[in-house]
Order: C-alpha cells, then structure tokens, then sequence
C-alpha cells in the first residue's frame, strides 16, 4: 500500500488532535503501514481532506466532513490504540 | 561572565530564540538527527515569533475601542478568553520591564514537579500528568503574571521557582481530581482532563446528581442545524466578535471612532468598518493558534514521551474535548448555548450594576467549558443539570472573570484568561498570594497538596484501581452494592 496521507482533526486543532496523531503514529507503525499524519482543526480539515486519503476526528464531528472524497472515521476515545487498531482495519485495510 | 551576559541578552531574554534551543536541546538529548534538531530549533523559534505578531495584533487591535470606552464611559473592558489572556498577560509582563522568558521556565519547572509528585504517588497520591501543551503555555502566561502583580520586587529566578511549584502542583492535584468522574463517564478511558476547567469538572460530578434525573437526558431533543457552524473556530468567533464589537462601537459612534482610531478611513462606511474590526479579531486569533500549535506541538510530543517512559501506569491528563465523544453531541450544543445565556445575562448585569469593567465572551471558556459540564451533567442529572449547570458556570465565568481583569489589571490590555478554573480558584489563589504573601504560597500549596489525601483516605480500596484497572473497580463496586457486576450502579 502506497503511503497514506491522513489528516488528524479536532475544534481547535490543538490539544485533541494532537493526541490523535500521537496514537495514530504508534497505531500505524504496528500494523506496519506508512503514513504522514497532518493535525489541524476541522475548518481546515474539511478544506483540505479532498486532498487526503483519511480522515480521523471525534465521533462527535463527523457531521462536519459530508460530501468528502476522503475516508472519515470517527473515533469514541481518541486516546485508544485498539479502537483505532479496529477502525483501520475495517475501513483502510480491508477495503484496499 | 562575558559569555553569560551575551547568552542573556541575546537568548534567555528572548523567549523565541529561549523556546527554540529548548527544542534544540530536547532533541539532541533524544538523540535525533542533527538535522532534525535544527528543524525543531526554526519551528519552536519561528513558532513563537508568529505568536507574537498575533499577540501584538489582538492587542492593538482592541486598543482603540479600550480608548473608546475610556473617553466616553470611563470603562475597561476584557474579552475572556484564554488566548486574549495570555496576549494580555505577556503585554502586561513587558510593559512593567520583565522579560516574558520567564513563562517557558515557569512552563518547564511546572512540569518537573508534576513529574516528581507523580513519581513519589505512594506518598503524594497523585495519579495524573498534566500533558496539553497550548494550555500549560496559556495558564503558565497569566500565572506569572499574577506573581508579578503580587510580587512586584521578586528577582527572577525566585519568581520563576515559587510559581513552577505552585502552578505545578495545581496542574498535579486538579487534573488528579478528574480521575473518578472521567473514568465514570468513559467507562475506564484510560484518561484524565488537563485542561482549564478541572476544579469544575469535580465540582460538577458532586452537584449533577443532586440537580436533575439522569433518565431524563437530552437525547431525545432536536436542536436546529445552525448550531453545526459553532464547530469551527474561526466562524464562531468572528459570529460572536461581531455581536460584541458591532454592539459597542455603534454606542461609541463614527465621530468617536474616527478621532481615535486611524485605521477608520475618511470614506470608508461605518458598517463595514465595524465589520472588519470585529472579523480582524478572528485573524489574529487564527494566526495566534497557528503560531502555539507550531512550537507546542514539539512540546506535546515530549512530554507524552515522557510520561509512557517514564511513568507507566500514570494517567495522561489530556484536553477535555477527548470526552465528548461519550456524551451525546447534544450535550455539547446545549451546554454552549446555556453557557452562553448564563455569561449574557451576567453582561447585562455588570452594565446595568455600572461595574468598572465591561466584559466579552471569548469563545473558547464559551464552548469548552460549558460543553464538558454539559456531557458531565447529562450523565448523572439528565437535561436538567446540563441546562442549569452550564447556565450558572456562564455566569461565574462573566462575574469571576470580570473581577480578575479588573483586580489584577490585565483589562488594560483587553484580555483575561476566562476559563472556569480561572475565575474561581485562580483569582483567589491571587488575592491570597498579594495578601498574605509568601505565606499565602505555602498556605495554598500545602492546601492544594492535602486534597488528594483527603480523597484517598474516603476510597482507599478503589483509588488506584480506577485509574488502572476499570473492570476490577466495577466488580469492587458489585460487591459493595450487593448485586451482580451487570447491574452495578457507578455515578
């Protein structure tokens, strides 16, 4: 699988986001999967995600990023690995 | 002596080149590439200068419209809001001669001693470290200015040392306390809020229950889509600048305006003037979040390093967003909205009451602060505490706010902190500190420091368990209640 481009996203782009991409980055490397991972708040998600591959926020945002060529997967906690592990499994893996 | 003199003119003054070779020296210290080290020396320094033209742009911006209250009301005014706090604190820093430096040591020593009181948890009992970079910055800016305030004669490295202890057991002891109403709510998330509204996350978990009924939750309300256009920054800002500021300089007039405020232009129309003074605001607040999320996201990325290295079985203590995917997106919206009644009604309150300041609700205490108590109270008191919990959280925030600006003078730059913790706690942390002095320091950290003890010595068997292990808890707590673990009930 070529290198995914993903875009970490949260209400201001600053505290959750961050922690996202953090996980992400760990997540990722486990499954042995390449990514570049872009943390920023949703305004300027949705600007750009047509330009990435996935998109990861809170569960509670999705709504924001309707009509996205991207991939959205909301997340419940945002701090656990083995709920992204699965996410990315249904959504990313399987479906390559 | 030479050599230091030059490195503190030229470095330890300078709080971009201060923050930039901490970054350097962090790294380095990891043992990354020299190249990587020096992409974190220009982002950290370059960050930090970004920050500093927003600073200086949401001052001078707001200058004019202070002058405008001034001549024509004898007013002050405050937009409280943690980044208008901290570009106010940093210009009240430097308008009394000290370097601003100070804050990334404050920031830095804080942490240590977060670090320390987690390390020693046999004894401390504190669970939690505090790891959201953009908020430890915000709140070690207006600490330390408070310090200044109160201690006025203090050299710098005394100041810097008294205020990384006190601030740093706050952030140990406060976001220790969200360890039981996170773990509830998450169903053992694994985390703890580290943000600026911890004192009231706890209090929230206390009262709730006592407020309303959890049956009755706000799922089942259905809010109108507009709302939706509040989960970006940017809009919600300008939306709310725009009410604010079209209010108050439509009072001062275009012929007020046009004497005080250069950028008016001869022909320009009063509206629209209005409109791009008001939207100015969230330019500078744009750039000023773009500038801290560059130098603090090398910041974050340490400190999280640290604490799975260093501390294992810590609970990181996080942004308080993180829980709002365990409550229903409705409680988010409501608790803004309810909050936002609250801080209205407070306004008009001052106004009609002819305080000596005026105050503006910044977004970010707004929003964050009201929505987490909303998901909270939902939780344990239904639709009734998430209405009135963040109604009342509104107006302490105007009230509690509007006396800090005020009392410690940041409203002559514009700006007050303004998240809950910070016009509760904080502000009396201060009147302490500029009453009682050092003694007050002590009196506050031996206070803060005996909380945690408290709470331990009520739930010695579950304490750590909570943090560590959520299903142990739960069977723990079957067995108290008498019932199997699948009806056990945790508020």
């Amino acid at each position: 699988m070529a290198k995914l481009k993903v875009i970490a996203a949260c209400g201001s782009g600053m505290g959750s986001s961050q922690i996202i991409k953090m996980k992400l980055e760990k997540v990722f490397k486990k499954l042995g999967l390449e990514a570049e991972i872009y943390h920023t708040n949703v305004g300027d998600a949705k600007s750009q995600a047509n330009n990435y591959d996935v998109v990861f926020c809170s569960e509670s945002l999705i709504g924001t990023f309707t009509g996205t060529k991207a991939t959205v997967i909301g997340l419940k906690n945002l701090l656990a690995e083995k709920e992204m592990e699965e996410k990315i499994k249904a959504n990313i893996i399987d479906k390559a | 002596m030479a050599v230091w003199e030059f490195f503190q003119n030229n470095i330890l003054t300078k709080p971009a080149f201060f923050i930039g070779f901490i970054v350097f020296a962090g790294y380095a210290l990891l043992g990354k590439h020299w190249y990587e080290c020096l992409a974190g020396f220009i982002k950290g320094t370059v960050g930090y200068m970004i920050l500093n033209v927003a600073s200086g742009g949401l001052v001078g911006n707001f200058r004019p419209v202070l002058a405008g209250l001034k001549d024509r009301f004898e007013l002050s005014a405050a937009v409280i809001d943690p980044y208008f706090g901290q570009a106010a604190a940093q210009a009240s820093v430097e308008n009394i001669g000290r370097s601003f430096s100070m804050m990334m040591m404050v920031l830095l020593i804080a942490f240590t001693m977060n670090i320390l009181l987690v390390l020693f948890r046999k004894y401390t009992k504190i669970r939690t470290l505090f790891i959201t970079g953009h908020v430890m910055v915000q709140q070690s800016s207006t600490a330390l200015w408070l310090v200044l305030f109160c201690f006025p004669g203090l050299q710098d490295p005394q100041v810097v040392i008294m205020l990384g202890i006190l601030l740093g057991t706050y952030w140990a002891v406060a976001s220790n306390l969200t360890v039981e109403p996170v773990a509830k709510l998450t169903e053992g998330g694994g985390f703890a809020t580290g943000h600026q509204q911890m004192v009231g996350i706890f209090l929230v978990s206390k009262l709730a229950k006592k407020i309303g009924d959890p049956k009755k939750s706000l799922e089942t309300l259905h809010l109108p889509g507009f709302l939706s256009i509040f989960n970006e920054n940017m809009v919600a800002t300008g939306v709310l600048m725009t009410i604010f500021f079209g209010t108050i300089i439509t009072i001062l007039g275009p012929d007020l305006m046009h004497q005080i405020d250069k950028g008016f232009g001869a022909k320009q129309n009063f509206g629209f003037y209005i409109l791009e003074k008001s939207l100015n605001f969230a330019v500078y607040l744009t750039i000023l979040q773009l500038g801290v999320r560059t130098f603090v996201s090398e910041l974050t990325n340490s400190f999280q390093g640290i604490s799975e290295k260093l501390l294992p079985g810590s609970v990181p203590a996080v942004d308080c967003a993180a829980t709002y995917g365990f409550g229903h997106p409705n409680a988010v919206t409501f608790g803004f909205l309810f909050g936002a009644f609250g801080q209205f009604i407070a306004i008009m309150g001052l106004i009609v009451f002819n305080s000596p300041i005026l105050i503006i609700s910044g977004f970010v205490p707004l929003f964050f602060d009201n929505a987490t108590f909303a998901v909270f109270a939902n939780r344990l008191g239904g639709i009734r505490a998430a209405a009135i919990i963040p109604f009342f959280s509104g107006m302490i925030q105007v009230l509690g706010g509007g006396f800090a600006a005020y009392h410690f003078t940041t409203g002559n730059f514009g700006g007050w902190h303004g998240n809950f913790d910070w016009d509760t706690l904080w502000p009396i942390v201060g009147v302490i500190m500029e009453n009682l002095q050092y003694v007050g320091v002590a009196a506050v950290v031996i206070i803060l420091l005996a909380i945690p003890q408290i709470i331990y010595q009520r739930n010695k068997d579950t304490y750590f368990v909570i943090a560590e292990d959520f299903d142990k808890y739960k069977e723990i707590m079957a067995k108290k209640q008498g019932v199997p673990v699948e009806q056990v009930v945790i508020d």
